[in-house]
């Protein structure tokens, strides 16, 4: 009797709220569009599916090393994927080099100089980041391609020159631009760590009599260290799962990474195969977030010792003041300005790159009879254009809401639960899609949800595979976004709703959520940006008819249409930019600030 | 209706063996202002917060008047938005999106008192508190001391039987918090309720509370009137605890020797004592000093006399054993002086070696 009270007590104590159920319900959930897609793609590496019965000689559903034998020690290896890995590689270093050379003489520039104009510059040296990588590659493809792949002449080709393949395709372009889409990494890691470092450090090495050389050896460079690995670790990763500017600039002359690869895999139906590629670059990507964390903990470490006196000094530039502010400027019109020129001019050409007058047309974007096969009329007449933007309003935007909201709603829940084994799963699996290039997530959704499992019919080709693939994939930033503000909240104002006789319900609408508000549009609105910007994730998901505008930019690239291509990425760059803006403005802070606690 | 009796209450955390609360008993008769007091870590705190329903017993009861808010055997556990008590808490914990009013208007929304009868409920506890020109503000455009109000001023607005207090007057100044206290005063004088106060300033507790339980490790010390716990100390560590000047100690095990306690022992060598005596506590305001030596008195050597305004820290050494005398007039004595102290016989609190007060 006694026991059974007790029993009775506990299940009241722990149930006064339903904090536990939503607990529970955020992990069924999660473990569902999360956990099981990714776990059914790994699954899929070492089980025969039914088209390779034949090949590998065993039936449906064994246990196999077919694939594993078929990636990394089949004839077709090489193609499928040591020659993609090294191509990978090959351009992560590159723009890893690339971004360092660039970027530590910027956040230089910005953070410890008198640089005329260096505010302004650090803002526009980040637009980069703000705008999809792939729209530079786009850019690129405006200027320098060739006839190798046909189609519009490009700016170069108008002027008379005819680019070579190594200038047009390949490594150098693709590494190029993934290192100056990058750059702003280094100039937000490297120039955060240069402005928070400690003076006085510096200063007590001078006063002991130590030298400007010796000291940036060993002072300066073991401080800055950790923000500079930081940065690469991050670059890597990025490159890694980066398939839009290898889509556009290396597939078209067989030039193909990791990404590309897998995404051959997928389209192909080779599921299997797929699999073992994307569990690679699960792994390569684990490895190097698994490096940055621990990284980001140690220069922690260093902070706590550095103290507040931070670095207000600059060096001065004397006369080479305004050859800085150039090279800076050099900086920016090559990472931003032209290219953005570029596909901005071409929309309005009808040979790209010839300047006479006649050739200048709004046809494009408003024109009625082109003459071309599928798309007769200018780009804001089209309605598969208004669709697709359509589309990406709605799924992007409802995907965004309730990344938002359920990222708000996991902070609750592992900030509130008295179950660690809950809050500690919440946390990881949440986090998870981070680790997943979105090609490999995309895969893990077509696993899950092509076919009917259970109650859930097949989603593909509905626009429900977008929401939700989106939602999942944004989650790594809405729950932490979730969690810090809600560890920032405290007990206090609920507690004291609690006493003041508010049940549940009524403390999470009247004190939690309005408290919440600023973190909250905050949590929808960058995974809004995020998701407008993203390519790997629904290149793989979306179908014509759920097609939003990333993946129509690219249709219209697959058949050539290039002004009408670029006039969709314009749009989307503009929503991105505008989006960022609005976000920095409404929470006023910085794109800085986010990047180095992921 | 508004007393309230813990009963054999436990409180622990996790699979730890040491409990944050141990077996607690205490009766608080309705209109009491008790005072839990303790050094941090000792339990008052969880205590507060188990009465409130922000914390669950591990074991034991809670009644309010008749009524059962816990019973762990019984599987009786009211959630504290339906225990309609009061509390204010350390940092006040204002909604920080809300104005004052709507601060204080939540609760009696919720209680769907209509909107006239609100707004004169607000009218009136703003006025009592003096805060009614910072009607439409932010919490965050308040001082701490305007904060405090507020969140009394949202308590009051309830009219709770049982009022909760977790050290409110930690976070002010000292002038502040002399007016506070006698607001609070003022409030219970008026109101009646019965009142529970957290603090660990025992100036705080000796002048607010009708009744003080001292708590140190989870258990309760002692409970009594603030004079009780002052004249009456139920063990070594109240009397240590409280007092503004640490009580002097002497230690009379066995083995111990020395100045103070051979003069001890003569002291309670005339005296029948039910048990051995361990340690004997004298406050230093019982210490009378004269220049001349009298019955039962000890020579000793002033070290330093420190003024305090309005009394005098003497400093003595006995043979160069430390102890010390407060006293009301200036003492005709410095630094280096032979002076005599003694102490009168009910001024001495004696311990038995396990530190529990033995009754003389």
């Amino acid at each position: 009797m006694r026991n059974f009270g007790k029993a009775i007590y506990n299940y009241r104590v722990h149930n006064q709220d339903p904090t536990t159920m939503v607990g529970v319900g955020l992990v069924v959930l999660f473990a569902y569009l999360i956990a099981a897609p990714i776990l059914l793609l790994l699954s899929d590496a070492f089980f025969v599916q039914f088209a390779d019965q034949a090949r590998s000689g065993q039936s449906m559903g064994e246990l196999t090393l077919y694939y594993f034998n078929r990636v990394f020690l089949s004839a077709i290896a090489t193609d499928v994927f040591w020659r993609p890995l090294l191509h990978t590689a090959t351009i992560a270093f590159g723009a890893i080099v690339v971004a360092l050379a660039v970027g530590i003489p910027m956040a230089w520039l910005i953070s410890r100089t008198d640089m005329p104009g260096k505010t302004w510059f650090a803002t526009v040296l980040i637009i980069p980041y703000m705008l999809p990588s792939w729209t530079f590659a786009l850019a690129w493809q405006t200027l320098f391609k060739n006839r190798t792949t046909g189609g519009q002449p490009s700016w170069m080709e108008a002027l008379g020159f005819a680019p070579p393949d190594w200038l047009a395709y390949g490594a150098l372009p693709i590494t190029l631009i993934l290192a100056l889409h990058y750059t702003p990494f280094v100039i937000l890691l490297f120039g955060n760590a240069l402005r928070q470092f400690d003076s006085t450090l510096e200063d007590s090495a001078r006063v002991i009599g130590a030298g400007n050389g010796l000291i940036a050896r060993k002072i300066i460079l073991p401080l800055m260290l950790p923000s500079l690995v930081s940065a690469c670790t991050l670059i890597f990763a990025k490159c890694l799962g980066d398939f839009g500017v290898a889509y556009i600039l290396g597939v078209p002359v067989g030039y193909d990474v990791l990404a590309t690869s897998l995404f051959r895999a997928i389209s192909t139906s080779q599921t299997g195969m797929g699999a073992i590629l994307a569990l690679t670059i699960v792994v390569l990507g684990t490895i190097s977030i698994t490096l940055d964390m621990y990284l980001l903990k140690e220069a922690r470490r260093f902070v706590v010792i550095g103290s507040k006196g931070s670095m207000n000094r600059t060096t001065s530039l004397r006369g080479y003041r305004l050859p800085a502010a150039g090279l800076a400027t050099l900086v920016f019109l090559v990472s931003a300005v032209i290219p953005l020129l570029a596909l901005a001019m071409t929309t309005v050409m009808k040979v790209p790159g010839v300047f006479a007058l006649d050739n200048f047309t709004l046809a494009y974007w408003i024109g009625s009879d082109l003459g071309t096969t599928a798309l007769k009329q200018g780009i804001l007449l089209t309605p598969e254009f208004w669709q697709a933007t359509w589309n990406t309003l709605w799924i992007v935007g409802l995907a965004a809401l309730g990344a938002g909201f359920l990222g708000l709603l996991v902070g609750y829940a592992v900030t509130r639960t008295s179950s660690t084994m809950i809050a500690t799963f919440l946390r990881q699996v949440t986090f998870l899609p981070y680790l997943v290039p979105g090609i490999a997530f995309a895969a893990a959704y077509l696993s899950m949800f092509a076919v009917q499992r259970g109650p859930v019919p097949a989603l593909y080709g509905t626009p429900i595979i977008l929401v939700l693939a989106i939602l999942a994939d944004q989650m790594p930033f809405a729950s932490r976004a979730g969690i810090s503000a809600m560890m920032q909240l405290g007990h206090d104002p609920e507690e004291a709703a609690r006493i003041a006789g508010a049940g549940w319900f009524r403390r999470l609408a009247s004190v939690v959520v309005p408290i919440q508000k600023g973190a909250l549009v905050t949590g929808v609105l960058l995974p809004f940006i995020s998701g407008i910007k993203g390519l790997s994730l629904v290149v793989v998901l979306a179908v014509p008819g759920t097609d939003v505008l990333t993946t129509y930019a690219l249709r219209l690239v697959d058949y050539g249409y290039g002004q009408a291509a670029n006039a969709v990425v314009l749009m989307i760059c503009i929503i991105a930019f505008g989006g960022t803006l609005i976000v920095q403005k409404l929470t006023k802070s910085k794109l800085s600030d986010g990047l180095g606690g992921k | 209706m508004s007393s309230i009796s813990i009963r054999d209450v436990r409180k622990s955390y996790g699979n730890t063996t040491q409990a944050a609360v141990e077996r607690l008993s205490i009766e608080i008769p309705q209109s009491d202002f008790l005072c839990l007091l303790g050094p941090s870590g000792c339990g008052k705190t969880t205590t507060l917060r188990m009465i409130a329903g922000l914390e669950h017993p591990t074991a034991g009861r809670i009644h309010l008047g008749d009524r059962t808010i816990v019973s762990v055997d019984d599987g009786v556990y009211v959630p504290a938005e339906k225990r309609g008590m009061g509390l204010v808490f350390q940092n006040y914990a204002l909604w920080p999106h809300m104005t004052v009013e709507q601060n204080i208007e939540f609760g009696l929304k919720l209680r769907k008192v209509p909107k006239a009868e609100r707004d004169a409920i607000i009218g009136e506890v703003l006025k009592k508190l003096a805060i009614d020109r910072y009607r439409t503000r932010l919490p965050s455009q308040l001082s701490g001391g305007q904060q405090q109000r507020v969140a009394l001023a949202r308590m009051l607005a309830l009219k709770p039987d049982i009022i909760l207090l977790d050290e409110p007057l930690s976070n002010l100044d000292a002038k502040l918090r002399l007016e506070m206290r006698a607001e609070l005063k003022r409030i219970h004088q008026e109101l009646g309720s019965t009142i529970v106060f957290v603090t660990h300033d025992q100036w705080e507790a000796m002048t607010l509370a009708t009744t003080i339980a001292v708590m140190s490790e989870g258990q309760l010390q002692q409970l009594g009137t603030p004079d009780d716990i002052y004249e009456r100390p139920a063990n070594r560590f109240v009397a240590e605890f409280v007092g503004n000047l640490p009580i002097n100690i002497i230690e009379l095990g066995s083995g111990r020797s020395g100045a103070l306690v051979g003069w001890m022992r003569d002291r309670l060598a005339a005296r029948t004592l039910p048990q051995p005596a361990g340690s004997v506590g004298i406050r230093p305001e019982s210490v009378r000093l004269t220049r001349s030596i009298v019955e039962g008195a000890r020579e000793a050597r002033v070290v330093e006399v420190v003024p305090t305004g309005g009394s005098w820290i003497v400093e003595l050494s006995v043979d160069g054993e430390q102890f010390f005398a407060i006293a009301g007039e200036l003492p005709d004595a410095t630094r280096g002086d032979q002076v005599f102290f003694h102490v009168e016989p009910q001024h001495l609190h004696i311990f038995d070696v396990d530190g529990r007060r033995i009754a003389a």
